[in-house]
């Protein structure tokens, strides 16, 4: 290490030390975390929590905060997703896939007993994958719906179906079971997953509403329970698209990442 | 299926503020759809939705200013506090504005650079996707009345800011590398700052945040997060300590794009930060005093380092960039003067810079689509075979430097008026002073482009896979340009000369009320 490199250490050192410090005295005006007595918790938290379930059917206050009441924000953070997955595709399109990987992972060597001609990752593997697989599947549609009532909802059901996709595309090897899949393709559902929302949002101005007033979406004789119950059906109808825009994201960020690493074993 | 379409043409006026941000996502959204159906219509789906945005802007102007009283617009029907709203009053109505048009036609500037080739229409879509994402954040971060609303926009504006200047010139990553390390850092703390204050009121919405917070400016915790929120904003609006992304990302971003990238990417953010002090803070709390003080000395640091740093170089980007650092120090320099014409003088050098700036990156686009021209060195004569650029050129440099009747003129003159006005002549001077820096570099810019010789050659006719992004040959064609990028540098000039021309209307009849009611109560 050089001289200059060292002072620029002992600076950054001195800065941290500095913010710590900082960050110490700052932190004793801080209100205590959990105190029921402190302005955040006492605000806007007390409205919500006695009118969310009546304004939205949403057993689960977060759910109602995050899609109804501040919608809007949620819109734009799927955005960000849509966002991610284009400008990885975009710095990355240029650089040039890894080329004839199955050519080279189709060696000579017999076929083994209890493995297809597809499957590389040895037996163990390939029936847990089997068998995990679908599991993860419904798992990921549960969450979807469960979002409602409990922890759950379109980003994590979004991340669970695509680490289905995920593991199908890791573990037989390169090869994938459900077939590759083109990282411009997902890209277009991404879209469409996260139109889904914006649509949601749309339809209501057509039928005299503000954007996003789930009220008046026209679905009154379709869902039970009135206003309420149509704030649940537009809540339901967005997480469907945020789970296919988080989904289709993740699988492309994937394959986008993969075709273009090169491993020790290529 | 006509009766609701009916009942949206009815009321489409009650929903400009949020058709301005939906009908460019729309396009967005839409668009690789679409360029997989067929090519070019991806684009077009997100120029459509960029004008219309353009269009609904204006209209929404017209109708504050008609209403003389600020638009809101709750999100979902939920009353502000509880859910988000949109406001729009004078000041960031033309703002908007600003950045709809800025945008559209930096969308149509874009599309002769895009590959030609059918196997790549994800690149063109891509490409849009990124553009219509910017406008969409940046209108958004205008309209919006929520704090935390604006970070989420903050980070649609940064994200696919990273992308586009990524996507440029060989450099491209490292700057974008750099800049979303940076970028980061002013968008957590822009956060960390609106989380002390929703720790001192419970409460996100700008105006009732502004109302909670009367009592409660002694805290230490708001003190706190105007610090955050300073940093923040600043890095986010490259001033001066804070600058270390700018030159590189505006130097190496995507030629099409850099004009969007310079020229309103930084101003959105300064207009952030007005509305945050001037607004939330109010102008008495002791938090002020903080923020003048600052301010000030971040704007003269920044002023003159900026004009210093431009005339040490030859590379035509590297002169932009850093002249913009000054640039942004005369719009915080208005905020830290805190008096009617300061204000003014802020608004409107946000929205003559902005114009100037993006007119100069339409130019450097032109000279590395055509020539391959980067470097001052190379422009001799180039006015010959390029009149438009060469007057666009002339137009849009005389204007920083600050003649009249352009632009550029009229909010120095605002804001030195300011600046008399607070006896603070101090200021007076380093506007003075830069002024004429920036005559300097600006000069000899323009010596090179009338006096050299001529030295630029054309780029051969077929292209060739190693051609860089930005020099491609004319297709045919009698003119300079395509089309598509004449129009652009010739509403640029309209708009400099015509902002000058018209800066008393734009104060009196858009500005004015707003600036005493909203800001100076």
């Amino acid at each position: 290490m050089d001289r200059r490199a060292k002072k620029k250490l002992a600076g950054l050192i001195l800065i941290i030390l500095l913010a710590a410090a900082g960050g110490m005295k700052a932190g004793s005006f801080l209100p205590v975390i959990g105190s029921h007595q402190t302005p955040a918790n006492t605000y806007l938290s007390g409205y919500y929590i006695e009118n969310a379930m009546e304004h939205t059917h949403a057993a689960n206050i977060v759910t109602a905060v995050l899609a109804d009441y501040r919608g809007f924000d949620t819109l734009f953070e799927t955005c960000v997703l849509f966002l991610s997955g284009i400008a990885t595709l975009m710095v990355l399109f240029s650089k040039a896939k890894v080329k004839d990987r199955r050519a080279k992972e189709e060696p000579e060597e017999p076929v083994l007993p209890g493995e297809d001609e597809r499957g590389r990752g040895g037996s163990i593997l390939d029936t847990s994958f089997r068998i995990i697989v679908p599991i993860v599947m419904i798992y990921g549609i549960y969450v979807l719906f469960h979002g409602e009532l409990s922890l759950g909802g379109g980003f994590q059901a979004g991340a669970l179906i695509a680490s289905a996709y995920l593991m199908d595309r890791i573990a037989p090897g390169f090869e994938t079971r459900m077939g590759e899949i083109k990282e411009e393709n997902m890209l277009i559902v991404a879209g469409l997953g996260t139109f889904l929302y914006a649509f949601t949002g749309i339809l209501p101005m057509l039928f005299g509403g503000k954007f996003l007033e789930y009220e008046k979406l026209p679905f009154g004789n379709l869902v039970k329970g009135g206003a309420a119950g149509l704030h649940g059906a537009g809540i339901l109808m967005i997480e469907i698209g945020v789970t296919i825009c988080v989904m289709s994201v993740i699988m492309t960020i994937l394959e986008v990442v993969l075709e273009r690493t090169e491993f020790d074993d290529d | 299926m006509t009766g609701p379409l009916l009942c949206l043409m009815r009321s489409v006026s009650e929903h400009f503020p949020v058709l301005v941000i939906l009908l460019p996502l729309c396009g967005i959204l839409l668009c690789p759809l679409l360029s997989w159906i067929r090519a070019s219509w991806g684009k077009r789906a997100v120029m459509a939705g960029l004008f219309l945005s353009a269009v609904c802007a204006a209209m929404q102007l017209g109708q504050v200013v008609k209403q003389g009283e600020a638009i809101h617009y709750w999100m979902g029907g939920w009353m502000p506090p509880l859910g988000i709203e949109f406001v729009i009053d004078g000041v960031n109505g033309i703002v908007v504005l600003l950045v709809a048009v800025i945008s559209f036609l930096t969308a149509l500037y874009s599309s002769p650079f895009q590959p030609h080739n059918r196997q790549k229409w994800f690149q063109t879509a891509g490409y849009y996707v990124l553009i219509g994402f910017l406008a969409t954040g940046l209108l958004g971060m205008a309209s919006t009345g929520d704090a935390f609303n604006l970070y989420v926009f903050m980070e649609i504006t940064a994200l696919s800011g990273y992308g586009l200047i990524a996507i440029g010139e060989e450099k491209g990553p490292i700057a974008a590398f750099r800049y979303l390390l940076t970028g980061t850092i002013g968008a957590s703390m822009y956060l960390l700052g609106v989380g002390f204050l929703y720790a001192a009121t419970g409460t996100l919405n700008m105006a009732d945040l502004a109302d909670r917070l009367s009592g409660l400016s002694d805290s230490p915790l708001v003190i706190l997060s105007a610090g955050c929120l300073i940093v923040g904003f600043g890095i986010k609006m490259a001033l001066f300590p804070l600058h270390g992304w700018q030159p590189a990302a505006h130097s190496y971003a995507h030629p099409a794009a850099d004009p969007m990238i310079a020229g309103i990417m930084i101003k959105v953010p300064a207009y952030g930060m007005l509305r945050f002090f001037y607004c939330v803070f109010r102008e008495n709390s002791p938090v002020m005093e903080l923020f003048f003080q600052c301010i000030g000395i971040m704007a003269v640091c920044g002023i003159l380092y900026g004009s210093l740093k431009a005339l040490r170089y030859d590379t035509y980007n590297k002169i932009l960039a850093y002249s913009s650092i000054g640039q942004v120090g005369y719009i915080a320099l208005g905020f830290s003067i805190g008096n009617f014409y300061g204000i003014v003088g802020a608004v409107l050098h946000i929205l003559s810079h902005a114009f100037m700036k993006t007119g100069l990156f339409y130019t450097s686009g032109a000279l590395k689509y055509r020539y391959g021209i980067h470097e001052t060195d190379e422009m001799g004569q180039i006015y010959r075979k390029m009149p438009l650029t060469g007057g666009t050129m002339t137009v849009c440099a005389l204007s920083m430097i600050g003649l009249p009747p352009f632009a550029g003129f009229f909010s120095k003159w605002y804001l030195a008026l300011g600046a008399i006005q607070n006896r603070q002549y101090f200021y007076v001077a380093v506007l003075i002073l830069s002024s004429l820096l920036s005559a300097i570099y600006f000069f000899r810019i323009l010596e090179k482009l009338f006096m050299n010789p001529e030295t630029a050659h054309e780029v051969p006719v077929v292209p060739t896979e190693e051609m860089a992004e930005g020099t491609r040959p004319l297709p045919s064609g009698k003119f300079e340009l395509p089309w598509q990028m004449m129009i652009p540098l010739a509403a640029v000039v309209l708009a400099v000369i015509g902002l000058g021309l018209c800066n008393s209307a734009i104060v009196n009849e858009v500005l004015r009320q707003t600036v005493e009611e909203v800001f100076l109560q």
